[in-house]
């Protein structure tokens, strides 16, 4: 069964580029640039992977981050973002991220680190 | 033209010159009182010594004694050394004539007396002859002393009511004087008045430009203070400049981070191409590099409005009809309106006074306000765009309305802040402040109204061209 990825940028290209790339992997991927719906598909679906950027409006990748660990503990959250502030990593670390990525994001890096974390899982 | 202490000089120098006259005028009556009241002492004594002469003239007639006659010719020689020597006085109260007269007539007195001693027997015409002689002098010396008595009191009279007359001249003198001089003073203050108050509002660059006159104290104080509008106009533009420098560390990071994101885009595309490039048909691998060329152009529009930001641009100014001016920046976005299911309305007021402007920087602060404006409807909505005359007359009135989702009352003072957004990290902040910079450049206002849920007005003035001074002109808020 392909694994599952949830997409979460504000920006628009980024959502399609990490779509096309992963899905090219053979990943299923679900694109989201509105954190408040993908917060709400999360609630109702549980993915494998979720990759997200931290600074977005209303729902922030922190928050994803907080709902993820707490529902799906075995879910693994890799973010992206342009605020990589040692402070925010230092947070991000301590609610238990699995990888943090300064941006731009190299896609090779991104693959490998989504490779390693479904590694980890037993399915 | 006379500066105020040449004035004072003048007047001054004309009270103290009144001053002397009247000094001298009382110095010389006094010294002619003095010489008369002399002259009349001197007479005194005469008159007296010639009644005794006239007494002992009347005793020899009378007893035909010897020693009487002496007694007279004594008398008489001793009045002439007397008159004589008081010759000078005399002559000067008196006048020379009266001074030979008298001392003839007492000369030949004494003679007569002695040709009566040698000749005891002298004839009755002879007699009568001498007493006539001694009637005449004493009534000579009795004229005299009456007139001079009278002189006198002329002369104080006449030298008190001219003392009281010039010392009242003086006062009103010195009157027309203080009015003048406080007139003058309280005028050329008030003439300085002007230039203060508009420092004070913050007007400098036409107190710095204001021709300075008169040419005397109040002109060298007036200079004084367009020397300090100058400066302070200039310390103004530094400290708009510092404004900036100072904000430029939010602006920077404000900007890399908006950067950022098409950077970010443009190398996820590139290598996203790369690494699906067997895969990609001819036209996807088109709208790739369409795309990044689109997010570089992102870049450029960012860096542009950050250079507008930091330059001080000169201002190219022409007059305009600002109808099309207005006309002509709707044009720009008529399409993005029609996208954005935005309806226009536009409401443009027959003869309308032109104004003055830098046209472009008038169409870039336009569009933004109708950006915004698009942007705050985000499901459509309605535009409503009006020029009109102010309601003072002295300029142009445009106002932007939107029926948007208008903005929150606890942010709206600080919509006008430069790297203020409430796009989150889609805006660098600029738009707004910068078209604040504009309007104040021109010597305009722009306002703002707005209500949740209803919508958002902008309201932009504008002085027409013509008019150094409106009513409604800009209070120089140094804010950009």
């Amino acid at each position: 069964m392909p694994k599952e990825i949830i997409v979460i940028d504000d920006e628009k290209i980024v959502c399609n580029m990490c779509q096309r790339v992963l899905e090219a992997e053979g990943y299923q991927v679900e694109a989201f640039t509105d954190s408040v719906l993908a917060l709400a598909r999360i609630k109702e679906k549980r993915f494998d992977v979720v990759v997200t950027d931290l600074k977005m409006e209303k729902v922030s990748g922190m928050d994803i981050l907080r709902e993820v660990n707490e529902r799906y503990p075995d879910t693994k959250v890799i973010m992206l973002t342009a605020y990589a502030t040692l402070d925010a990593a230092i947070e991000a670390i301590r609610e238990k991220i699995f990888d943090f990525f300064p941006k731009p994001v190299k896609i090779e890096d991104l693959k490998n680190s989504i490779k390693k974390a479904l590694e980890g899982s037993s399915e | 033209m006379l500066t105020i202490r040449q004035r004072t000089i003048i007047a001054a120098v004309s009270q103290a010159v009144l001053i002397c006259i009247i000094c001298a005028f009382v110095y010389i009556s006094f010294r002619t009182i003095v010489s008369k009241l002399r002259a009349i002492e001197i007479i005194d004594d005469l008159n007296i010594s010639v009644l005794e002469m006239r007494k002992t003239e009347k005793n020899y007639f009378l007893y035909k004694d010897v020693s009487a006659i002496n007694d007279l010719i004594s008398l008489g020689k001793e009045e002439l050394r007397n008159i004589q020597a008081e010759k000078e006085y005399i002559s000067q109260d008196l006048g020379k004539k009266t001074y030979l007269d008298l001392e003839a007539k007492i000369n030949q007195y004494v003679e007569m007396a002695n040709l009566i001693k040698q000749h005891p027997h002298i004839t009755l015409d002879f007699e009568v002859q001498f007493r006539n002689l001694g009637r005449d002098l004493t009534q000579l010396f009795e004229l005299l002393l009456k007139q001079e008595r009278r002189n006198v009191n002329h002369i104080i009279m006449l030298g008190v009511l001219t003392l009281i007359c010039s010392l009242g001249f003086l006062l009103l003198f010195q009157l027309v004087l203080w009015r003048y001089f406080s007139r003058l003073i309280i005028q050329e203050l008030a003439a300085m008045e002007p230039l203060i108050t508009k420092v004070s509002e913050g007007r400098f660059h036409e107190v710095a430009v204001a021709p300075i006159t008169p040419h005397n104290e109040i002109g060298i104080a007036s200079k004084a203070i367009a020397d300090m509008a100058r400066e302070l106009e200039k310390r103004e533009g530094e400290l708009l400049q510092s404004e900036k420098l100072a904000s430029l560390g939010v602006l920077i990071a404000g900007v890399v981070h908006e950067l950022g994101n098409p950077l970010n885009n443009i190398s996820l595309m590139a290598q996203t191409y790369l690494s699906l490039y067997d895969m990609l048909g001819d036209e996807e691998k088109k709208t790739f590099m369409t795309d990044i060329l689109n997010q570089s152009e992102r870049i450029r529009k960012i860096m542009h409005s950050l250079l507008d930001f930091s330059r001080q641009k000169k201002q190219e100014l022409e007059e305009i009809d600002p109808g099309e001016l207005v006309e002509a920046s709707i044009g720009l976005v008529i399409n993005h309106m029609k996208l954005a299911d935005v309806e226009l309305h536009k409401t443009i007021a027959p003869d309308l006074p032109k104004i003055l402007v830098d046209a472009p920087q008038i169409e870039q602060v336009l569009i933004n306000l109708y950006v915004n404006a698009i942007q705050a409807m985000e499901k459509g909505g309605d535009l409503y765009v009006e020029v009109g005359r102010s309601p003072e007359g002295d300029g142009v009135v445009i106002t932007v309305r939107d029926t948007g989702s208008g903005i929150p009352k606890d942010i709206l003072p600080n919509i006008f802040d430069p790297f203020f957004s409430t796009k989150g990290t889609k805006g660098t902040g600029l738009g707004l402040s910068v078209s604040y910079g504009i309007i104040r450049q021109h010597d305009g206002e722009i306002t703002v109204e707005s209500q949740e849920g209803q919508g958002t007005t902008f309201t932009i003035k504008l002085p027409s061209h013509g008019k150094e001074e409106g009513e409604g002109d800009a209070q120089r808020n140094h804010r950009d």
